[in-house]
């Protein structure tokens, strides 16, 4: 980071700690004291703290403009969900059933050796029916009946491509613009550049939610979360769902609150005397930093807690709302984090790799979070959220029209295909109903307006509010880009 | 990081404009400098198009030389026109409004603010001076400032100090400086009776004295060889994809030993480079050059080879070249550099030397990705030794015997013997003699008779099974069964036509379960690759609703005669299927039959690897032809045959084979139980090595040679340069970077920051140093000095600059905030590993135990889980127990995707790629960790028994006892009273708990002391828990 800029943050953040943050510290343990525990926390003390000064603030100059969204709900569906089966609708298809996929259309292009010695390639036409749904009329598979239900609010893009034909890389190219490991994520160069609205919980929060045992679970990587080069503080805070749901969250054994709290002043009262004698600002942060763990002792329980929520709220997101660890609870939690200020919420869905066995495979891939996406964007609609909420779903590659391995009319697997997937947007500024993008009769090759992963990227930063040209991050003598060295562009079709 | 401003309005001013500070000295005063001052200048905004990339150079301009930039173009302008601002284009172009001129463009976002015009406006006013980049230059040892102090670091330091009207501080009290050395040092906090020792050493060396100890304890090089890790991006796993083990931790113990042992920075350098081509180099050489093995691989299904050999040399060569330069070569990968005179040829020139790796693209997903190197300890090698000599006599004795064996063979009779014909049952009724069966999913094979079932084939019962899926009856274990001449494998089989299956399938074990074969559906199981030996195909499926004979040539399923059986299944994919009658007809020809002649078995075997020989016969047979083998050697085979293999004589050996195979398994056991280690080795013909287009692995463009930059000092070789020649020429005498480079991340080590902040970028992007003089100093006399590193960090922690207190003055802070002018020590936040060693050690559990294989220690739930592939052998964290919970923290188990998060949140690397300087971050995360988890309460709980055991009978001496533990001092009057209050409220508290005092005394896998109170002990635990938590303790002071 800029010397002086990483100045200008700490300072400011110092300021604001040594004249607000240690009242609100103090206004924590009130809370506490008289029994209110939570409630009031959020409430009071995060609106205090939008006008008082934040704990994450933004880094100079960011936002570039006015932003039409303030946070991000990332659901990363990882593994690569079958486009064909899913959104890109080619009706054609069931005419070529088990014929070979025409030369033209392979074009030579590079195989992954999974598939590279198949003697043949033989056209495998999705199981699936697809309908058109909403005012749009947006075609959408018979296996997301609910996503179906929100197509108005989505803006669809079928021609997103990427460089990376293997998982390892794909992952990592779409979460931060390079297929090798090193770079930051999305989320940590969203964290980072805007900071968050919450005092009391972390600016990028990561859900790694369970997922069917029939899916094929491919690995995720902490870089997706990672801060890269970007200082460490933005990497994304695991949301967890078995321990502490934050690491170290809760006191050890038969240490209570109050116990804590009466340590912890008898330590900050040492920390200050340590202040005394150096004058290290260093010093004052900690205090900060440990009151904030503190009041995240209880904003974090106050956040999963879903006993204020509305039955209608709950069925809406389906049965699994309410197990720890699930999808369904993830996104519910997101929406919560979202009302709280958190900047960037990431979901990472595991199991979409279907090489054999998809019409099964991904059905259940699809009961397992089809619900729980589209009660989310309708929550965020309902309570005012969406319009400053941007909504991302997608994975990091698509897969081939042919069929892997044995070719039935109700079975059949797919491979790796980099050359076009589907993504969709919805959400602070983004246009929904929309759909853009358009493939071959094979689902094979974009014909029409192609989207390079980085310039989804690029519209994703735009509808934060952020120039992707102009953000960048200084190390090893470049300015760095989660958009890269290539020219990206932004889709302005997609947005409002 | 830049250089902190030094005049408040400037720097208001700057902090307005967002904008750096101009390093080394202040531009305002003094005549500009181009490396310092105008150089930043011109790199950010200028280079990437008029620059060193030929590529992207727009209008055929370069600014970064002379020549180009005083050059007139062919409309007669003159960019830079020295004395004449009037006269430089780059004036014009930089100060104009009209946006089609202005440079940068308006599409650039880049803009040249004021301060940055006025410095280019006095350059060129004072005449343009161009200098080549300060760091290509190679340093002198120039005068020391004339400052009267002894140690030349401190005239540096000092110099500049008083030319901006500063001073050092005093020096910090002795238990500071015993803490922050011993820290420094080991990494360590000193025991109490260490701090004590210096405190009343009246001797003048007292300080020295204490540096020299510590740089002699095994501890210095684990603290030491962290920063190195961290660069080298060691870890235990393979860190891409299934990112299983892998085992190298052997090089990790080099490195400490390597800091221990003071290996000088040159051999240290050349080892790790070039270890490989040592002559008659040592294990501990080949071990060192595991460096460039740490890279991260893959064995991703789908990966294409051509595409990692590739990634992996891009990879090694980049950070060979940052980790000894400081130079992001990696940059040259796709386009020439922008901002280095690096080409992208001059880059594959570097990359053709790590291009011929032996090591494969897939590493395989295995602990052992070749080339590895096995270790024996001194003590495994003699009882390896011991073996081989028993096992050597054993055979010597048997082989005696069988010489002496009358035998002869069939294929010598006249006449020949005759061919009889076998036809063997394997499976009827039961299984083989002493072999076991059951079913694939876990349940036990159905034998049906045929009023159970439907008609038996043969004897009394047959095998049924039903099915939706897949399913076996697998018949293994026993004394295998042999493949004969001309063997044709049969079985019979009854399809229901009213369920059938969509393939059956028979499957064989020899070593492993490779040889099938199916009917129908060849796709309806997917194992082995279509169309070879492991999946061949019958035909259809066989008619249904009668007993049909499967018989086919052992050959269809790659068995051949001889082969040994050890496993039968019976498969099928759905459907209700029956199974009878399974063997062998082949025929047995005693002439050609290779268990009864020996010159059939002789043919047989060779060129084939037969693991049952000694190592000279072994190879004789697999690399020497036939023919050429001599009559010894033959002699020497046949008795191997006679005594093993002969079915007519091998029973009378029966005995002693028995006893050399007991002993061969107690050697091959132990060798298996010896580690291993990555090295490096080059495949025997170098790969050839081409500039890559745009960095793609498949568009290979000019061929390269092995070479340097030009920009660089000339490579020194004879013939086609090889990694030592390269190696070599980084620790030459007349190399600019390596002694800087390396100066410099000790000084960040000892010093917060280096020299040159940008410590991992020595290029024109980097920051320039912002002592330049002293950095020379140092460099040359670091590489005059014979590379001594213990030499260096005794130089730097025994100057005054390193010893003065920390003491910042709010004047001093907004003057140097980031103390770049060292008019004050540094305090820094503890690394990731001294907080967890450092809580550990004042516990008194700490395990100094050195070296060996990564221990897991405490680590939450699902940390490796919700990431891990399915298939990882790293998803499932299983913790240690005992010992291995309190080694040092060099010693956890690092999986790269997951790594440990006491680890993570104090900043540590994910080890994925080289990492030359850690960030101090101060999170909310951190203090939750400090607080809660269970190492630093466990932590606590023992600090808090030796308080009540050691610290004496009073809570006062007790309270004190804890201060002098951790932080090496008594505690302040003040501090006393609040530490005590603190301590007697918890004391009351857990007076009324018991039950809360229990549970907080039994957290961790170590026990209380169970003649301590209970809730007296909480009490010191909860005080203890707040004693690691003080700033004093988690800083460096």
């Amino acid at each position: 980071m800029d010397p002086l800029i990483e100045y200008h943050v700490q300072r400011t953040r110092r300021q604001f700690f040594g004249d607000v943050g240690l009242r609100l510290g103090g206004l924590a343990l009130g809370g506490l004291m008289a029994g209110g525990a939570g409630r009031t926390l959020l409430g009071a003390d995060a609106a205090a703290a939008s006008s008082a000064g934040r704990v994450h603030p933004a880094i100079p100059g960011l936002p570039h403009f006015a932003p039409k969204a303030k946070s991000i709900i990332y659901l990363h569906m990882n593994g690569a969900p079958s486009q064909i089966d899913l959104w890109d609708h080619k009706p054609g298809l069931r005419a070529y059933f088990d014929k070979d996929l025409p030369e033209s259309i392979r074009n030579n292009q590079r195989l992954s050796t999974m598939t590279s010695g198949q003697s043949r390639f033989p056209v495998a036409p999705s199981k699936f029916d697809f309908r058109q749904h909403g005012r749009c009329g947006t075609w959408v598979s018979d296996v997301l009946p609910h996503t179906a239900k929100i197509v108005d609010e989505i803006a669809l893009v079928r021609s997103v491509y990427t460089n990376a034909i293997n998982h390892d890389p794909a992952c990592t190219f779409v979460m931060t613009g390079s297929e090798i490991p090193g770079k930051a994520s999305i989320g940590s160069w969203l964290s980072y550049g805007l900071g968050s609205e919450s005092n009391d919980l972390p600016a990028f929060v990561v859900f790694t939610p369970s997922f069917p045992s029939s899916g094929n679970g491919q690995a995720l990587f902490s870089r997706m979360w990672g801060s890269g080069f970007l200082p460490t503080r933005y990497t994304g805070v695991a949301l967890r769902g078995a321990g502490d749901p934050v690491l170290y969250l809760q006191n050890p054994p038969g240490v209570g609150v109050t116990d804590r709290r009466d340590m912890l002043e008898a330590l900050n009262e040492l920390n200050r005397k340590q202040h005394g004698v150096y004058g290290d600002p260093e010093i004052q942060t900690r205090i900060s930093q440990y009151e904030m763990a503190f009041r995240m002792q209880t904003s974090v329980p106050e956040l999963t807690d879903l006993s204020k929520e509305s039955a209608a709220t709950l069925e809406m997101y389906g049965a699994d709302v309410k197990r720890t660890g699930s999808f369904t609870h993830a996104a519910i939690l997101a929406r919560r984090l979202v009302e709280r200020g958190v900047r960037v919420v990431q979901l990472l869905h595991r199991g979409w790799d279907q090489h054999d066995n998809l019409p099964t495979a991904l059905k259940n891939q699809c009961l397992d979070t089809d619900q729980a996406v589209a009660a989310l964007v309708m929550d965020l609609k309902q309570r005012g959220l969406l319009d400053s909420t941007l909504v991302v779903w997608g994975g990091e590659f698509g897969r081939t029209v042919y069929s892997q391995g044995r070719l039935a009319p109700d079975n059949y697997g797919r491979d790796h295909h980099p050359r076009n997937f589907c993504m969709w947007m919805a959400g602070g500024g983004v246009k929904g109903g929309t759909v853009y993008g358009q493939t071959d009769d094979f689902s094979y090759n974009v014909v029409e307006n192609p989207v390079h992963v980085n310039d989804l990227n690029a519209t994703i930063l735009q509808c934060m509010g952020i120039d992707h040209r102009r953000f960048t991050f200084k190390n090893t003598g470049l300015d760095q880009k989660l958009t890269g060295v290539e020219e990206a562009h932004v889709v302005k079709e997609l947005l409002a | 990081m830049q250089f902190p401003p030094l005049n408040p309005y400037r720097a208001a001013l700057a902090a307005v404009l967002g904008l750096g500070m101009v390093s080394g000295a202040s531009a305002a005063t003094g005549s500009v400098q181009f490396n310092r001052d105008v150089r930043p200048i011109l790199s950010d905004q200028c280079f990437a198009c008029h620059g060193f990339d030929a590529k992207h150079r727009k209008a055929g301009l370069r600014l970064d030389v002379a020549e180009s930039a005083y050059a007139p173009n062919k409309e007669g302008r003159i960019a830079v026109k020295p004395g004449d601002l009037a006269g430089s284009e780059l004036w014009k172009r930089i100060i104009t409004q009209d946006p089609d001129d202005v440079m940068p463009p308006p599409d650039s976002h880049k803009t040249i603010s004021a301060e940055q015009r006025s410095v280019l406006k006095r350059w060129i006013e004072e005449g343009a001076k161009y200098q080549r980049h300060w760091a290509f230059e190679a340093p002198t040892r120039g005068p020391l400032p004339a400052v009267a102090m002894p140690n030349p670091v401190d005239r540096f330091i000092a110099d500049r100090l008083q030319r901006e009207g500063l001073k050092l501080s005093p020096e910090a009290d002795r238990r500071t400086l015993a803490r922050r050395v011993s820290l420094d040092l080991i990494g360590l906090a000193p025991t109490p009776a260490e701090v004590e020792l210096f405190v009343n050493d009246p001797a003048p060396d007292a300080y020295e004295r204490m540096v020299d100890r510590l740089l002699a304890s095994p501890q210095y090089g684990e603290r030491m060889a962290r920063p190195w890790l961290d660069l080298a991006r060691y870890a235990d796993t393979h860190g891409l994809h299934l990112d299983n083990e892998r085992q190298m931790w052997a090089y990790r113990d080099w490195v400490v030993r390597a800091f221990n042992r003071n290996l000088p920075f040159d051999r240290f350098t050349v080892e790790q480079l070039a270890g490989d081509l040592i002559p008659n180099g040592t294990q501990d050489q080949w071990v060192a050059t595991g460096f460039n093995r740490c890279n991260v691989t893959t064995s991703e299904g789908g990966s294409i080879d051509a595409e990692f050999v590739f990634r992996y040399a891009v990879e090694r060569a980049a950070t060979t070249a940052q980790a000894w330069m400081g130079l992001t070569a990696g940059c040259a990968v796709c386009h020439d550099h922008k901002f280095d005179p690096i080409s992208t040829k001059e880059f594959y020139s570097l990359y053709a030397f790590f291009h011929s790796a032996a090591d494969p693209a897939m590493d395989g997903n295995v602990l052992l990705t070749p080339p590895v190197l096995k270790l024996p300890s001194e003590e495994e090698s003699a009882r390896l030794k011991a073996l081989d000599t028993e096992l050597r006599n054993l055979e010597t004795v048997m082989l005696a015997q069988a010489r002496v064996t009358p035998y002869r063979d069939p294929a010598d009779l006249v006449p020949r013997p005759p061919v009889q014909e076998l036809d063997t049952l394997w499976v009827d009724d039961d299984v083989p003699a002493g072999w076991k069966s059951g079913t694939s999913t876990g349940g036990s094979t159905r034998w049906v008779t045929t009023e159970e079932g439907g008609p038996v084939r043969r004897g009394r019962r047959a095998i049924r099974r039903e099915d939706s899926g897949l399913v076996q009856d697998v018949f293994e274990g026993g004394t295998p069964l042999e493949v004969p001449a001309g063997a044709r494998l049969y079985a019979h089989v009854r399809l229901d036509p009213a369920k059938l299956p969509s393939a059956i399938m028979l499957q064989f074990r020899t070593d492993d379960w490779k040889h099938r074969i199916l009917w129908g559906d060849v796709d309806a199981i997917d194992w082995g690759a279509k169309g070879t030996t492991q999946r061949a195909h019958g035909g259809p499926l066989p008619a249904a609703g009668e007993w049909v004979r499967l018989e086919f040539d052992a050959a269809k399923v790659g068995l051949k005669p001889g082969d040994k059986i050890t496993g039968l299944a019976y498969t099928q994919q759905g459907g209700r299927v029956m199974w009878d009658e399974a063997g062998v007809k082949g025929q047995m020809d005693p002439a050609n039959d290779p268990t009864r002649s020996f010159a059939a078995w002789w043919k047989q075997q060779q060129g084939q690897d037969v693991a049952m020989l000694p190592a000279d016969l072994r190879k004789v047979l697999k690399e020497v032809p036939g023919t050429n083998q001599t009559p010894a050697q033959v002699a020497a085979l046949r008795d191997h045959f006679i005594a093993r293999v002969c079915v007519d004589t091998r029973e009378s050996f029966a005995a002693s084979l028995a006893g050399v195979e007991a002993v061969r398994k107690r050697r091959n056991e132990l060798e298996g139980q010896i580690p291993s280690t990555f090295v490096w080795k080059d495949l025997d013909k170098p790969r050839d090595s081409f500039v890559m287009t745009r960095g793609a692995y498949d568009k290979p463009g000019e061929k390269v040679t092995r070479g340097v930059p030009a920009v660089l000092p000339p490579l020194r070789t004879e013939g086609l340069p090889t990694r030592m020649d390269l190696a070599n020429w980084l620790v030459g005498d007349e190399h600019p970077l390596t002694a800087r480079v390396t100066v410099n991340r000790f000084w960040q080590q000892f010093f917060g920051v280096g020299l040159v902040a940008s410590s991992e970028d020595f290029g024109s992007q980097g920051e320039p140093p912002s002592h330049p003089e002293l950095l020379d100093w140092l460099s040359v006399e670091f590489r005059e000095g014979g590379w001594d590193v213990k030499a260096l960090v005794r130089l730097l922690v025994t100057s005054a600059t390193y010893r003065q207190s920390s003491v910042v003055t709010p004047e001093l802070l907004a003057r140097d905030p980031a103390n770049r002018l060292l008019a004050r020590a540094p305090r820094f936040r503890l690394d990731a590993e001294q907080l967890r060693d450092n809580a550990l050690t004042v516990a008194g559990l700490a395990v100094l135990q050195m070296g060996g294989k990564g221990v897991k220690t405490y680590q939450p739930p699902n940390i490796w889980e919700p990431v891990g592939f399915v298939g990882s052998n790293t998803r499932d964290y299983r913790q240690d127990t005992g010992a291995s919970l309190y080694r040092r923290s060099i010693y956890t188990f690092f999986k790269r995707t997951a790594p440990p998060p006491f680890m993570t949140t104090f900043d540590a690397p994910n080890r994925e790629g080289l990492c030359a300087r850690r960030e101090r971050s101060n999170t909310p995360l951190q203090a939750l960790q400090l607080l809660n988890d269970v190492q630093y309460f466990e932590a606590a709980r023992g600090l808090a028994q030796r308080m009540l055991r050691e610290g004496g009978a009073d809570l006062t001496a007790r309270v004190r006892f804890g201060y002098q533990v951790v932080l090496g001092r008594p505690p302040a009057a003040d501090e006393l009273t609040v530490i005590t209050q603190s301590l007697e409220r918890a004391r009351a508290r857990y007076r009324t708990d018991e039950a809360a005092a229990q549970k907080a005394i039994g957290f961790g896998d170590s026990k209380p002391d169970p003649t301590l109170d209970a809730a007296e002990l909480a009490a010191y635990t909860l005080t203890a828990n707040l004693l690691l938590n003080l700033d004093e303790t988690v800083t460096r002071n």
